[in-house]
């Protein structure tokens, strides 16, 4: 099993103009030298093996999407040595592109107006994709989420769920030995999300596809994938497996709490909610109090105590109004990472 | 796996153009009314040149009879609805989308696959706007038209015409990449490509000097050429030919053309993103 995507060093920088508001600022724009650099990939280096499916986190603007647009061959990095399937993409983008499926979340590779199986059959001989190979997967999709009643309706008139799952399945359809799936779920609901991770997990599986999906919900890692790399202001912070990074965080969730009283939290009644709950149960210490605006929030360590007996305790000592639940974010997953004390590198034996 | 490395055969580009005839094909509305447009668009050019002619008090004006003018002038409506594949407005809306990035992920060369998609368009409006409005001009003017060989040789020189408008727009969709604007841009060509080719007055009717300018570009390649052809009683074979040689010489120019500028233009989408 060799390396099917190698980066070394990648850096991207971007030279934008620096633009000015306005009608007269835009017209000035037009003639003006006034560029800034921006460093949106920062020296990032990575082994991807084959088979493998990888999660690609970062918050909005870390460099998730250059990084993928590299790797798809859309971009040239100004700096850095990268192989996808031992060539490099960039220069070889028609050849990179036979072996390569891609999905953008936003973005539709399927023909608008006209019904999907014609997408498919167009991508069947732009491929050049064998008869029998197109035969034996039009029929495992079929399985997989009976799309066989989609197949005439134009997709203009599909759900967002719907074209997201054709879209996907486009991206399988000549085999490619990678796919990269760019925000695959956003803007869907629960049970869309869900099909189309099992989806993802089955062709990962099935096919040997190494997958690169980026995201950044939380549960579509969680689901899918055993590795996990966290990309922040263009540099890569974090590059190990799920267990590792779940250990610090993945236990926590966050409950809010919206008081029929009292709408603001001083320090004083945090601390004071600290310890009326550490005394009704005395078996955890690790509850962390906040204030989100008005709500009060309460970080809980499910590995030590269940968030139902919290607010059950919490009801006895404030009168609510709303409850929410919170799954942890990205963003709390890098804060976290920050903070130290989680080990971003993989092991020698990982 | 071996077998996916080398290059793929030319004919994948047919499964684009097939695409380009079912988009065009499905939407049955947009064709009646195209050729409803080219009728109304005869009704006025009927009315404003009888009035010309009229006042001139002869036949023929600049070599050309009525009837002759205003069959040269439907035609070439029909011709600019047949040719006019909004090429202009999709890059420009894939460019400042992004959405051009998702072609460069494509095992296709951006330009051939845009081509072989507004060919059949092309097809398309040949066989649902053009052909019909033909057969009506002819109809009504007392088939006054030459039923000959012309018909045959009008189909290389309309194929011709494609080529050309279309990498016209090819060009003028890559300047989008710069200027984001695409509505000016688009006006300005639309309105040079009409007024020099020969579309909205026929050329004969321009000043001498004038007129022998406009040969020399290639915008009259695109209406005059193919119309004349088409038209012409008097075309001899070496007049053919050299209206087709006249054609395939800017049809060379301005593909290259084309494509070179799109290549070193493609360059500000790998360095500067999508």
């Amino acid at each position: 099993m060799g390396a099917v995507i190698e980066l070394e060093n990648i850096t991207k920088v971007f030279r934008v103009l620096n633009r000015h508001a306005g009608l007269r600022g835009t017209f000035t724009d037009l003639f003006s030298r006034d560029y800034k650099n921006l460093v949106a990939v920062d020296h990032v280096s990575m082994s991807i093996e084959e088979g493998e499916m990888v999660g690609y986190l970062g918050p909005n603007g870390a460099g998730k999407s250059t990084t993928i647009k590299i790797m798809t061959g859309i971009l040239e990095p100004t700096e850095g040595k990268l192989l996808v399937n031992g060539r490099v993409p960039y220069a070889n983008r028609t050849l990179n592109a036979q072996n390569i499926g891609v999905v953008f979340g936003q973005r539709s590779q399927l023909w608008w107006s006209l019904p999907v199986i014609e997408s498919f059959r167009i991508l069947k001989e732009m491929y050049c994709i064998p008869d029998k190979v197109y035969k034996n997967n039009m029929e495992m999709f079929d399985e997989l989420v009976g799309v066989s009643e989609l197949y005439n309706k134009p997709v203009r008139q599909m759900s967002l769920g719907q074209r997201t799952l054709c879209d996907i399945l486009a991206s399988f359809l000549h085999d490619p030995s990678v796919v990269f799936l760019d925000e695959p779920t956003i803007g869907l609901d629960v049970s869309m999300k869900s099909k189309i991770r099992e989806l993802i997990s089955v062709l990962n599986r099935e096919k040997k596809t190494t997958v690169v999906l980026t995201t950044h919900d939380m549960g579509d890692v969680e689901a899918l994938c055993r590795r996990i790399m966290i990309i922040d202001h263009g540099k890569l912070i974090y590059d190990n497996n799920i267990q590792q990074l779940k250990q610090f965080f993945g236990s926590y969730r966050t409950l809010k709490i919206l008081s029929a009283g009292n709408v603001s939290f001083s320090e004083a009644d945090l601390a004071k909610y600290g310890r009326q709950l550490l005394a009704l149960c005395p078996e955890t210490r690790n509850v962390v109090f906040g204030s989100d605006e008005e709500w009060l929030t309460v970080l809980v360590p499910e590995d030590e105590i269940s968030l139902i007996k919290v607010l059950d305790h919490m009801q006895t000592l404030i009168p609510f109004k709303d409850v929410r639940i919170e799954e942890i974010t990205t963003e709390s997953v890098i804060r976290k990472i920050y903070e130290g004390n989680c080990d971003a590198k993989p092991t020698l034996e990982a | 796996m071996e077998n996916r490395t080398k290059k793929l055969p030319f004919r994948r580009y047919f499964s684009i153009t097939r695409a380009g005839i079912l988009e065009m094909a499905m939407f049955r509305s947009s064709r009646v009314i195209d050729f409803v447009g080219n009728m109304v668009y005869m009704i006025v050019v009927y009315f404003l040149w009888r009035a010309i002619y009229a006042s001139t008090h002869t036949v023929s004006v600049n070599g050309m009879t009525f009837i002759q003018t205003l069959i040269y002038l439907t035609l070439a409506g029909a011709i600019f609805s047949t040719l006019n594949n909004y090429l202009v407005w999709k890059m420009g809306h894939d460019i400042q989308s992004g959405q051009i990035s998702l072609f460069f992920t494509k095992p296709m060369d951006f330009y051939l696959r845009e081509f072989f998609y507004s060919l059949g368009n092309v097809a398309t409006q040949l066989v649902l706007t053009f052909i019909p409005t033909f057969l009506v001009v002819s109809i009504l003017s007392g088939w006054a038209l030459p039923m000959g060989v012309n018909l045959l040789i009008f189909l290389p020189a309309i194929f011709m015409s494609l080529v050309i408008s279309f990498s016209i727009d090819f060009i003028v969709g890559t300047i989008c990449l710069y200027s984001q604007s695409i509505w000016g841009i688009n006006m300005m060509k639309e309105v040079i490509i009409l007024l020099l080719s020969g579309a909205t007055i026929p050329l004969a009717f321009f000043p001498e000097a004038f007129r022998n300018v406009l040969m020399f570009l290639p915008f009259q390649a695109i209406y005059n050429v193919p119309l004349m052809v088409l038209v012409s009683n008097t075309y001899t074979w070496i007049d053919y030919a050299r209206a087709l040689g006249v054609q395939a010489f800017w049809m060379v120019i301005l593909v290259a053309g084309a494509r070179l500028f799109f290549r070193s233009s493609s360059r500000v989408i790998t360095v500067n993103g999508g």
